[in-house]
């Protein structure tokens, strides 16, 4: 494929993206310096466990839906989080792909993004659903949640349509702009919204695994059978 | 005894003063302890929601209490990260009811209160079952401390701190009645058959196990020491009680005072140091046994000695084969166990109480939920030391009255005071036909002396 577009869109394909994703890389730092600025409660008790693995242990979580009874219960929501994820993943590359690598972009690739997109944008509609109108899920929510799954859910649209014309040898159509449009309003804004909170998932998982993991309770690999008489 | 009482405590008594509704003052005042109170562990959790109600499912309150979604676990933690969120959201600076952030008023203040001391346990079941790691249970502390510092607190639980902080224990119990009490107990034991020459000993300098007690051991519940004795002195096991800081509770974890809790850990430290002792043994009791064991090193910069909980010691004696026991004692009991989420899922101990019972007793079945993913019963977390919201928490205890009730157990196991009173509570309030026993009671009647 080839991406063979106005200088205008490739303007904001390209140099109008790398401000902004430096912006948001700016954001980004601030953010994890001001967490790691925070001092860390000690850990002074003999362990059970292993603080180390348990914090890898845990940030492997979001791979493990049976480790927590909340996803293995909800086998069809975690799949929904893993599809919706993985859309994310690809769309994003998808505005990397476009411009530096167009011929990357075959018709097979195009299609899985899209079905990715596609399922990405029916579960988004589904979380929105949601969000209206689960009692427990709508009393938590912010505007910021609603804007949130609204906008992300529209991007996902906006994806796959414009890759539908990509894919039929139209990569600049209207779609396409509003699509880099969107990715450009994405850089400038997910800092600042609930969307960034992939930054602060290390964190909270290392967090537990820590705490969690040297009491033996996600990490039973003891280092005195002191503290366990099982071994 | 015919030695003074000596007095135990801090030097000058202190009642701390409490308020009945936050004062412009006050909430002031908390403005100014917010940052003190955000380590990474708690700034990462306030900022780590994402709102996707997992947690609902995980609280017992949410589950017993369905009807109330304001006891969803990422509701009450708001009612803290919106104004978290009013100090420290970017967005918030610009737009702050777009990310539902909320400067601390009164009424805000408020509901922080009602929710984060009066429907929390800080059982941090949300904690496991989050998917991003949010650690409800330290922020929760974090909140509740920064209510205590300026009195903001249920005053029955501040009056179990300064009892503390004023006799060294938290029922007061004096010197010189706690000494007379185990004398008595060891009385009672050295009736029993068998154990004519078994010892409670007192302030033994260089025991091996400095065992701690709950105080409403000596105050209400005897036997449950008579039973540990009788356990430990039929494995031959070096073990003494002190006359001093014997008690192992710390309330100070529940209203999140510091500086209290790292005052009643050092006693006990400098106690255990007095005897000379190799271990510290935390009794049966959950709160205190997290308290000993896992905060209390933190809270006094580390000790020179191991520590360690009865259960954990009973386990290694059955191991072991250093005690014999006779299951058949109780044949045609059935018996279930609870875990105490301090215990389990803060603690790290749930296989060493399978050993136990399963060594005991041939009839044990396991709730739906058990070890680290075992419910509340809705006693943690200092409820009961708060009447106030004592229809709450017995509402609360509905998900664990289930499921007791559906073991079709005749004993519930468990090893926490507060848990012993809340399922006594609820098994009576659900009317299910069983009772609340500890590990030590189930292990003495099958010793084989």
């Amino acid at each position: 494929m080839e991406n063979n577009v106005s200088h205008a869109l490739l303007f904001l394909e390209e140099e109008v993206q790398y401000i902004c994703l430096a912006f948001m890389a700016l954001m980004y730092v601030i953010k994890i310096s001001l967490l790691l600025k925070k001092p860390v409660p000690p850990e002074k008790a003999e362990l059970k466990g292993d603080r180390v693995a348990g914090a890898f242990e845990s940030l492997l979580n979001v791979l493990k839906p049976w480790s927590m009874e909340s996803t293995r219960k909800n086998t069809y929501f975690y799949v929904e989080f893993l599809i919706f994820h993985i859309a994310v993943v690809l769309t994003i590359g998808a505005t990397f792909l476009i411009p530096l690598t167009p011929q990357f972009m075959t018709p097979a690739v195009t299609q899985l993004f899209m079905i990715f997109m596609g399922l990405a944008f029916l579960i988004g509609l589904r979380r929105i659903h949601r969000r209206f109108t689960v009692p427990e899920i709508r009393i938590i929510s912010s505007p910021d949640d609603f804007f949130a799954i609204i906008l992300m859910t529209v991007f996902f649209a906006t994806g796959f349509v414009a890759l539908y014309f990509w894919l039929n040898k139209m990569p600049e159509t209207a779609w396409m702009w509003i699509f880099f449009l969107m990715t450009t309003f994405f850089l400038l804004y997910v800092p600042f919204s609930k969307i960034s909170h992939y930054i602060l998932y290390p964190f909270g998982r290392v967090n537990f695994g820590r705490t969690f993991g040297g009491r033996g309770v996600t990490n039973t690999k003891a280092k005195s059978s002191d503290w366990n008489p099982t071994l | 005894m015919s030695e003074k009482a000596e007095k135990l405590g801090a030097e000058k008594e202190r009642q701390w003063p409490t308020k009945t509704e936050f004062t412009p003052e006050m909430l002031a005042e908390m403005e100014k302890l917010l940052p003190s109170k955000l380590n990474r562990v708690v700034a990462a959790s306030l900022a780590g929601c994402i709102h996707c109600g997992m947690c609902s499912d995980a609280c017992h309150y949410s589950v017993s209490i369905p009807e109330d979604k304001t006891l969803v676990p990422a509701y009450k933690a708001d009612k803290f990260r919106k104004w978290y969120k009013s100090r420290y959201d970017w967005m918030a600076k610009v737009f702050p009811s777009f990310v539902g952030a909320e400067p601390l008023t009164k009424e805000l203040a408020e509901e922080m209160y009602d929710k984060l001391f009066g429907g929390c346990t800080m059982c941090r079941r949300c904690t496991v079952n989050c998917p991003m790691g949010v650690d409800y249970g330290m922020m929760v502390r974090a909140a509740r401390s920064m209510m205590q510092q300026v009195g903001r607190v249920p005053q029955h639980l501040q009056d179990t701190v300064d009892t503390h902080y004023n006799a060294g224990n938290n029922m007061a119990v004096p010197q010189d009645e706690m000494i007379e009490t185990i004398e008595w107990i060891e009385e009672e034991l050295q009736d029993e058959e068998g154990c004519e020459n078994f010892k409670i000993p007192v302030d033994k300098k260089g025991a091996r196990y400095f065992l701690t007690l709950n105080p409403r051991e000596p105050k209400y519940y005897p036997l449950t020491i008579q039973a540990t004795a009788k356990v430990l002195n039929a494995a031959g096991v070096d073990f003494t009680i002190s006359s001093r800081y014997w008690d192992l509770t710390n309330y100070a974890l529940f209203n999140g005072n510091d500086p209290d809790a790292k005052l009643f850990s050092q006693w006990q430290v400098d106690d255990v140091k007095r005897l000379g002792c190799e271990y510290l043994l935390a009794g049966e009791c959950g709160h205190g046994y997290r308290a000993l064991r896992w905060e209390l090193p933190n809270w006094v910069g580390g000790v020179p000695f191991k520590i360690t909980s009865v259960l954990e010691l009973f386990a290694k004696l059955i191991l072991e084969k250093r005690i014999k026991l006779d299951k058949s004692v109780w044949d045609g009991t059935r018996f279930t166990y609870h875990d105490s989420c301090n215990i389990a899922r803060s603690g790290g101990i749930w296989k060493e109480p399978r050993i136990v019972i399963n060594a005991a007793a041939n009839d044990f079945v396991e709730m739906e939920h058990h070890g680290p993913e075992s419910f509340c019963c809705g006693g943690g977390g200092g409820a009961l030391a708060m009447p106030e919201f004592t229809p709450r928490r017995i509402a609360a205890g509905k998900i664990k009255a289930d499921e007791i009730r559906a073991t079709g157990a005749n004993v519930c196991l468990q090893s926490c005071h507060n848990c012993t009173d809340q399922l006594k509570e609820i098994i009576e309030h659900y009317h299910i036909d069983a009772k609340v026993m500890n590990l030590a009671e189930l292990l003495s009647p099958a010793l084989v002396l």
